[in-house]
């Protein structure tokens, strides 16, 4: 047993190692549902839809395969290479030194077939993987831009950029880096065994030894180190939430002398993502070493059983240990070892990879709820009468917004919608256009029911102008011609149109100024004036209006109020109205309380009634100017 | 490794550290070179059975294996574990301390600057500096002394070794070393290019579809589907082409590395075999060299991240200091005294005030006095100067002296954490905090009742919504928890400027979003809450305003007119104007 002693020290320090390790690992229990990878989808479906992308470059992939054996040659031929020199110099008599030269020159040889080959194989897999991404991409693009309003409303613009930008990108690297890796990894692992087995499978089997451990060690440490990553993360993320947020507030901070306060908070934060690094360290720190001390074991067992095995009789189990036999070994050894480390990480990244599509799959899973019947017809040109028949009409089921409206717009009228908030106003005009489909009644377009038409083909004859004036980063121009080649004569025509081409002409590059994100540096009146000419230059018939109910300042006002005028003869018209004005110069006012009609007709006609309209009325005019209004219409 | 004005410090505070890492590092270095020695022992021992050490020779037998090579193994693998183990802990510890310590600092800094900077600076780019740039000095600190020493320590010494053993050889080895620095250099500049046009392709992608999917209401009702699905796709084509122009630069400068560091093994090879043939080296001798020169790879590689990292490093280092230099705008003047009450009598004596970076003044020879007490609205059209004149009894910015008076005395010659400590606000923009509706309110308070935070709450008119929410007043507010109306806001951030009970109350428009029963409600409540101290309304709503004792009413920054409602209906036709416009405003309730 003496002459084993180093075997035995070595297996009982990597022993003990491992028990502490494992005891450790079952001591400390992870919350299952901090894993962050739980999935309702199968791996089995994920990899069978996303190969379903990859499909179409099968070829491509067998390229990649038969590359990378060329690569992978290298990592097995050169370490026999090298021992076959050594073998040379352990020759007695001398060697020839041709003999050595001309194995340098293959190992030169072989060096720049894989060089060649890892550089082929790195760029058609990163080209098959962009293609396959860039399609996944789009698709889930368009499908979500086929999504209705009611489901959009419920899924966060952050999330959803997430889906098309960053989701995507980390299943592209599964497709350029990882699955690369993982054959590769694979193919030298088989390799390099093979090699070794053909050398000395005496000292191969020692080498197996080892490799227990090293799954066992990457197994544990995932979990460690998953657990401090995780722990990192959300400190981090808790002191960006933190800061963003107190760095905007800092003036109510400050106003408020609460720095000191603030001050404390903020040092419990970081001292906790400080601590929380500080474990990662240590985690990094017990396994690195860890590893590196199974693969120099290794080396050390190989020495000594190298050794041992040349002088007791050059002979064990039949097979002869040399110098030659040492030299492969030493190289092999580490070119095992890195691979299994490799795969076992890689099993994480995966998951992830695999978290990533599910997300961009469930996605894409989502049916449109509003969608073309399937014998929809194109409507090419309509006069824009509109009928609304007994519409029901509910967001959440069983809570109606609209309850069996009915009302007739003839073509060219302009009609206004009156009511206090939550009154189903709004829904009225958003149904219209098939932002939502209604639960009862119909909708007629010219006598058509809109359900019959195509949505594309519905929509462009409407002209919708919302309420919340959505400007898109740009300049002012993009956002009034929105992707159509207009000239700039169109666009100034359009703008003058609607009084817009004032302050446009004063902005210090006209059409071209730029837009900030979401209009912001203009205000509310220049928003609203921007979306009648993005409106009226795309020549809609039936025009929807929900007026704005900020604040516009007095100028401003009057120009919008007289563009609307002038809109009103355009084509049909239905605004939701805020403004008397407005209101007045109707053809029809349609009173809408709790989902119902209770009033129609015209101004004059609606304040003799006395009805609701007039107390809608009342409430906004003071007596004296009421009264005037009404002597004026006897 | 970084110096700099607010770095160097560190090198200081954490020595002990720093040094003890070092030590461990440079231990570790020198076990790890002596391994290729051993390397060569059982070589040269199973070929010749005689191995050159110490200058002699020995016999090759199991006594020496275990006295020679085991033994000394043994120790080595532990010394390098425990090593390796304590630099680790050491050295990168250092990194996360100074980061730490250093976004410690700056957050104390940025709290002591004043509006102006905030109003100047973006929210977002300040974020950049806490976060990316603060990463990038951590990395250099911690990693970059790591980087340094070992590229120095195991670097020279495995080329003291190999140079000890041929310096022919070495010198030929190094000669392709050399040249994949020189090569990295200049293909790294190229690849930090492309990785730059490869970053602005996936922002100029993400910032497509942030916008597209924010304004999808208008896609679609424009039927801009397809249209949109084209942009999307040439961004979609650029980016893929970006991605694949990096990944070929990279991959590229990837092979030519291994390229150069495998035609040194050759030439090793070649020369050494030579030398071996010649009988001046043995194979152990070889395959020895050929350990050491493994060991130098990575430190020569390390040689360019080092200088990219000290690059990228320093210009992190400049923005942090940049922001450490900020100079405080508003500050003490140094004979400036601590108040202990204030009575809340506010004059301005012919002001005049223009924003930082602004060509215009945004207040024009303001003179007004608010006595002790007295209820004040302030009107007048947006920009006309409203929010300036609470910014300015705020203290937000500063005023020339002799300007803005509290209780008779020259704002500048109190210390403006005094004054605010008398001073309560309720902001146009309503800024809460996500946290509990309750901490909002007791916001400004150290350990307020919840009595106390239930009267505020009353006061302004939200106790009742409050209630309604699921937690009560331990309801989360912001991303995690409600989204409440902008009225409510207002109600809550009413409450909180409530809670302090000060001798002046600001509300800065502060009743907009609320109904008008709910306005009149509060206002009422703020009547009998407020009874003898100064309240300051700014509006634009005369219906807020019309029932106080002083409408002073503003007009491009000047003062128009200051009376009661029924003096300035009397004599002041701009306000008069004001009234009959706002009753054809009115929108329908």
């Amino acid at each position: 047993m003496r002459d084993y002693l180093p075997l035995l020290i070595v297996g009982a320090i990597i022993g003990v190692f491992s028990a502490v390790l494992i005891l450790v690992y079952a001591l400390i229990k992870d919350k299952k549902e901090s894993m962050g990878f739980e999935r309702n989808m199968k791996d089995g479906e994920l990899i069978k839809r996303l190969l379903h992308y990859a499909k179409p470059y099968w070829f491509n992939f067998v390229i990649v395969g038969l590359v990378m054996l060329l690569s992978v040659s290298y990592n097995i031929l050169s370490p026999i290479l090298i021992s076959g020199i050594e073998r040379i110099f352990e020759n007695e008599n001398g060697f020839v030194y041709n003999d050595v030269l001309w194995r340098v020159i293959l190992y030169a040889c072989i060096l720049i077939g894989s060089l060649i080959g890892t550089y082929v194989q790195a760029i058609v897999l990163q080209k098959t993987g962009q293609k396959i991404i860039s399609q996944l991409r789009e698709d889930a693009f368009t499908h979500i831009e086929s999504l209705s309003h009611a489901q959009l409303a419920h899924m966060p613009v952050g999330k959803l950029v997430t889906r098309v930008t960053n989701d995507t990108n980390a299943i592209s690297m599964m497709f350029t880096g990882m699955l690369a890796n993982l054959f590769k990894n694979i193919f030298v692992i088989i390799g390099v065994l093979i090699a070794m087995l053909f050398i000395n499978y005496m000292l191969t089997l020692m080498v197996l030894c080892f490799v227990p451990f090293i799954v066992l060690f990457t197994v544990i440490f995932r979990k460690f180190s998953r657990r401090a990553y995780r722990q990192v993360k959300n400190g981090t993320t808790d002191i960006n939430t933190y800061l963003a947020e107190h760095l905007s507030g800092m003036k109510i901070i400050q106003i408020f002398n609460r720095e000191k306060r603030k001050m404390q908070e903020f040092d419990a934060k970081n001292q906790k993502l400080y601590r929380a690094q500080r474990g990662q360290i240590f985690v990094f720190g017990i396994f690195r070493p860890a590893v590196y001390m199974l693969y120099i074991s290794s080396v050390l067992c190989l020495f000594f059983l190298g050794a041992k095995g040349a002088l007791s009789g050059k002979e064990i189990l039949g097979q002869v240990v040399d110098g030659a036999t040492i030299v492969a070994f030493y190289m092999f050894v580490s070119r095992f070892f890195n691979p299994i480390q490799n795969l076992a990480e890689q099993f994480h990244r995966l998951q992830s990879a695999f978290a990533s599509a599910e997300k961009i799959f469930t996605i894409l899973d989502i049916r449109p709820s509003v969608v073309d019947e399937q014998d929809a017809i194109e409507v090419e040109n309509i006069r824009g009468e509109i009928e609304f028949k007994n519409v029901w009409f509910a967001y959440n089921e069983g809570e109606w917004v609209l309850k069996g409206v009915s009302f007739h717009v003839n073509a060219n009228d302009t009609v206004a919608f009156v009511g206090a908030t939550g009154s189903g106003k709004t829904t009225i005009l958003s149904l219209l256009c098939r932002n939502y489909d209604i639960q009862k009644g119909e909708i007629l377009l010219d006598g058509i029911n809109i359900r019959h038409i195509k949505i594309s083909s519905l929509r462009r004859h409407f002209g919708q102008m919302l309420q919340d004036v959505f400007l898109f980063a740009g300049t002012v121009r993009s956002n009034i011609v929105l992707r159509d080649e207009y000239s700039d004569d169109e666009v100034m025509q359009a703008c003058r149109y609607v009084n817009a081409d004032k302050f446009i002409d004063r902005l210090p590059d006209g059409l071209g100024e730029e837009v900030r994100e979401r209009g912001n540096n203009f205000s509310a009146g220049q928003r609203q004036l921007l979306s009648f000419a993005r409106t009226i230059i795309h020549r809609p018939e039936v025009m929807i209006l929900d007026e704005a109910t900020a604040n516009i300042d007095t100028e401003t006002e009057l120009l919008i109020q007289d563009s609307l005028g002038k809109m009103m003869n355009i084509g049909t018209m239905l605004i939701v109205a805020h403004r008397l004005s407005t209101i007045q110069h109707a053809d029809n006012i349609i009173v809408i309380s709790d989902g119902m009609i209770v009033e129609q007709g015209n101004h004059h006609e609606l304040l003799q009634q006395r009805g609701r309209y007039y107390e809608l009325y009342m409430l906004q005019f003071n007596k004296e100017q009421i009264k005037k209004n009404i002597k004026a219409t006897q | 490794m970084i110096f700099g004005k607010y770095i160097n410090r560190f090198y200081l505070k954490y020595a002990v550290l720093i040094l003890c890492g070092l030590a461990a590092l440079v231990a570790v270095d020198y076990a790890q070179t002596l391994i290729p020695e051993m390397y060569r022992m059982v070589i040269d021992g199973v070929d010749k059975g005689v191995v050159a050490v110490d200058g002699g020779y020995a016999d090759f037998d199991m006594q020496f294996v275990w006295a020679r090579i085991c033994v000394p193994m043994f120790f080595i693998i532990i010394f390098i574990i425990v090593g390796r183990f304590v630099w680790r802990i050491c050295l990168f510890g250092s990194g996360i301390r100074v980061e730490r310590d250093l976004r410690k600092k700056m957050f104390a800094h940025c709290e002591e600057l004043s509006a102006e900077f905030y109003s100047r600076e973006k929210i977002g780019n300040l974020m950049s500096l806490f976060t990316n740039d603060l990463e990038t000095v951590q990395d250099c600190f911690g990693n970059g002394i790591m980087m340094t020493f070992d590229a120095a320590f195991l670097g020279g010494l495995a080329l003291y070794k190999m140079f000890r053993m041929d310096w022919l050889m070495t010198l030929l080895s190094l000669i392709p070393m050399a040249l994949m620095v020189a090569m990295s250099l200049i293909l790294g500049k190229y690849m930090t290019l492309k990785w730059r046009t490869r970053q602005q392709a996936f922002s100029d992608l993400s910032d497509f579809a942030q916008e597209s999917f924010s304004g999808i209401a208008v896609i679609k009702a424009f039927v801009k589907e397809f249209k949109e699905l084209l942009a999307f796709r040439w961004l979609n084509k650029k980016n893929e082409n970006a991605n694949v122009a990096y990944t070929r630069i990279s991959t590229i400068l990837n092979v030519l590395v291994t390229l150069f560091v495998e035609s040194v093994i050759c030439i090793v090879l070649g020369y050494g075999s030579y030398l071996v043939y010649k009988g001046i080296f043995t194979g152990g001798q070889l395959m020895e060299f050929i350990g050491y020169f493994n060991a130098i790879i990575w430190p020569v590689t390390a040689i360019t991240e080092l200088i990219e990292m000290h690059s990228r490093g320093k210009a992190s280092l400049n923005r942090v200091s940049d922001l450490l230099e900020t100079k405080r705008d508003v500050t003490d003047s140094p004979e400036a005294v601590s108040i202990d009450h204030v009575d809340g009598t506010i004059e301005f004596r012919n002001v005049t005030f223009r924003y930082p970076n602004v060509d215009y003044d945004s207040l024009h020879d303001v003179s007004f006095l608010i006595n002790a007490g007295e209820k004040v609205g302030i009107i007048g059209k947006t920009g006309s100067g409203k929010t300036t004149l609470a910014d300015l009894i705020l203290r937000c910015y500063n005023v020339a002296d002799g300007t803005v008076f509290v209780d008779g005395r020259d704002v500048n010659t109190v210390t403006v954490k005094s004054l605010r400590d008398f001073c309560a606000y309720v902001p146009q923009d309503n800024f809460l905090f996500s946290d509990t509706i309750r901490n909002n309110i007791a916001f400004a308070v150290d350990d307020a009742s919840d009595e106390e935070v239930k009267v505020a709450a009353i006061l302004s008119d939200i106790d009742e919504n409050i209630s309604r929410f699921g937690d009560g007043y331990n309801t989360f507010m912001g991303e995690r928890g409600v989204t409440v109306s902008g009225g409510q806001k207002q109600r809550i951030s009413i409450a909180r400027a409530l809670m302090t009970n000060a001798s002046i109350l600001i509300l800065d428009d502060s009743v907009s979003a609320v109904d008008t029963d709910t306005e009149k409600n509060i206002l009422n409540n703020l009547r009998k809450a407020r009874y003898g101290k100064t309240t300051i309304y700014i509006a634009h709503r005369i219906s807020t305003v019309r029932d106080l004792d002083k409408i002073i009413l503003l007009d491009n920054g000047e003062v128009v007119d200051i009376g009661d409602h029924a003096q300035l209906m009397e004599r002041c036709p701009m306000y008069r104007n004001m009234v009959a416009l706002q009753e054809l405003e009115e929108e329908d309730a």
